[in-house]
């Protein structure tokens, strides 16, 4: 491969990887570019960690080709490389207890040629105070914090995160999510796998979901699976005085004294709504238009009969 | 969002200044090690104690199988070579296997150090661990018993290394045969003390029994030995142990052979 030539951070094409007579991933493609946060999504078992893996130089691939940074992630000659470049926190918590997080950081600092100062990724990771504390001694959501101080303290230009929120109470998954944009910011680009999608829609430029060892769909948090082209909910209260026929369209009583329209062509229905309303000088309070959810989306496409 | 990662020229890797980091990786092993002093007590201590009792109960007894050398030599020789066993193969195994199980191993094969130095550093750990026991146990001998060896100090020395060595291979071959954590402490001491009644250190076993053929299968019989005689330097032994040393390296190949077929970088959890 010469120098200089501008490839994306992650190229996967026709992927597969099979144990034995058991497939783990088939047939998989997808690219993540430089500083994208891409989620893949799907149930325990669709593939996700063995690709990860994969990606990593962990695990051997069966078919396909798969380039990470720029080199093909199995070839030994680049491998040491591409581990100097690349930082990953695993789907489980991985740490000796019995030494400091300070120690635990600075020996792993010294693998990388570039690493992050030990007292800044401390700040990061918010365990200023707990620094030189035994990790033995650390809460389960401290531990997974230093977990992914551990994943950054190479300075890595490609960021494999595993579940990294699994076991954290809300404000550390909130913390976690702000590291995550500022690396990200930073021009860190961050290959999540995850089960939230509130994650998903907080973090991921981009998402693909693993289903059946295959991905069944990919796009934006907004737009996967049709979500912004399907059918919209509106929903508002009805103005005092108001009957459900008198209304300008078909509506069905909804929850909280609230009715509700479904439409395709939301644009047209709101249209004549609030000209309806203004002419008759109704309130529409807490008119709001809702699509499916991302979750609905993703049940959708993991249903085991879809 | 637009593409742009540099991809390096092929062969311009040229990697960290490999050695100093293995010093580092050892320094790191070290502190883990005595981070845990429970841990640390019971793996040099535990020989000591036993030689401490042992010592104790000897007198001026003598071992007629070995020549008629006093018993209390045959125990500091003996017990240097049962706290080789010790942090070489059983804390080695456990610490493996632990490791292993925790994610701990695969989180280092994904890290740039390279496999040779993370498991050269835990080998040297092992190493030093041992040594320290060794020289407590001469200190201890020499302190409470009066007892002044090695007679000879080079075929001593040598054989102290080899069996390192040997048990370290024979601890890593052991730890891939450990299904989980919670089998690692059952599995590896019942092993080791299986190992350490058929050498002969709790109770010498005479040369030529159906015990003694029995026990030089396997390779603590002769390590033992090996130790007894450069340290006791009795006349008509020879000055270097080969066969001994040798059925030593037979069985560290095969530790290595079946650590290296079974190894795994991921928990196994069975």
């Amino acid at each position: 491969m010469e120098r200089g030539l501008v490839v994306p951070a992650i190229t996967v094409e026709h992927l597969s990887k099979s144990y034995g007579d058991t497939v783990a991933v088939r047939d998989v493609s997808f690219e993540v570019q430089k500083g994208e946060v891409f989620a893949l999504l799907g149930p325990n078992g669709a593939g996700k960690t063995t690709t990860v893996e994969i990606l990593e130089g962990f695990r051997n691939r069966t078919g396909g080709t798969v380039q990470t940074l720029g080199v093909d992630p199995s070839d030994h000659i680049t491998q040491r490389w591409l581990r100097t470049r690349i930082g990953v926190v695993l789907q489980e918590l991985a740490i000796e207890p019995y030494y400091s997080v300070r120690q635990v950081l600075s020996r792993n600092a010294g693998y990388y040629p570039n690493p992050r100062p030990i007292d800044e990724v401390i700040e990061l990771i918010g365990l200023r105070e707990k620094a030189d504390e035994r990790i033995k001694k650390l809460s389960g959501g401290q531990q997974r914090r230093l977990d992914v101080g551990l994943g950054i303290i190479g300075n890595p230009e490609l960021l494999f995160l595993d579940e990294p929120t699994t076991g954290l109470d809300p404000a550390g998954r909130r913390d976690t999510w702000d590291l995550i944009k500022r690396l990200s910011s930073a021009g860190t680009t961050v290959l999540l796998t995850t089960h939230y999608m509130d994650e998903v829609e907080a973090l991921a430029h981009r998402v693909a979901v693993l289903f059946g060892q295959e991905i069944v769909a990919s796009g934006t948090p907004s737009s996967i699976g049709g979500r912004d082209l399907g059918a919209a909910t509106i929903r508002f209260r009805l103005p005092e005085g108001v009957a459900l026929g008198e209304l300008p369209m078909t509506a069905e009583p909804g929850t909280d004294d609230h009715v509700v329209i479904h439409t395709e062509d939301e644009l047209r229905v709101l249209h004549e709504l609030t000209g309806w309303a203004l002419d008759g000088g109704h309130a529409l309070a807490g008119l709001s238009v809702l699509r499916e959810s991302l979750e609905d989306v993703y049940l959708g496409l993991t249903r085991s009969d879809a | 969002m637009s593409a742009a990662v540099e991809v390096p020229e092929k062969g311009s890797f040229r990697g960290l200044s490999d050695l100093p980091l293995v010093a580092r990786q050892v320094q790191y092993e070290q502190l883990s090690f005595w981070l845990n002093p429970i841990g640390a007590l019971m793996t040099i201590a535990f020989s000591v104690v036993f030689l401490i009792l042992l010592g104790a109960t000897a007198g001026t007894s003598t071992v007629s199988s070995y020549g008629h050398i006093k018993l209390i030599d045959y125990y500091v020789a003996g017990f240097c070579g049962y706290g080789v066993m010790a942090a070489c193969f059983t804390i080695l195994a456990i610490t493996l296997v632990n490791r292993r199980e925790m994610g701990l191993l695969k989180r280092l094969r994904l890290s740039p150090l390279p496999t040779w130095m993370a498991m050269a550093a835990i080998l040297v750990n092992a190493m030093i661990v041992a040594a320290l026991g060794v020289i407590l146990l001469l200190v201890v001998g020499r302190l409470g018993y009066s007892v002044h060896g090695p007679a000879h100090w080079l075929p001593f020395a040598v054989t102290l290394i080899v069996a390192m060595l040997c048990y370290s291979a024979l601890g890593l071959g052991m730890s891939t045969l450990v299904p989980n954590a919670d089998a690692a402490g059952p599995m590896v001491s019942l092993t080791f003390f299986i190992l350490v009644a058929l050498s002969g250190l709790w109770f010498p076993i005479a040369p030529g029994s159906g015990l003694a053929t029995f026990a030089d299968y396997f390779p603590i019989r002769h390590l033992i030995n090996a130790l007894v005689a450069s340290f006791t330097g009795q006349p008509g032994t020879p000055l270097w142990p080969w066969r001994d040393l040798g059925v030593m390296a037979i069985w560290g190949v095969a530790g290595v052979i079946v650590g290296l077929r079974r190894w795994s970088w991921s928990p196994k959890r069975g």
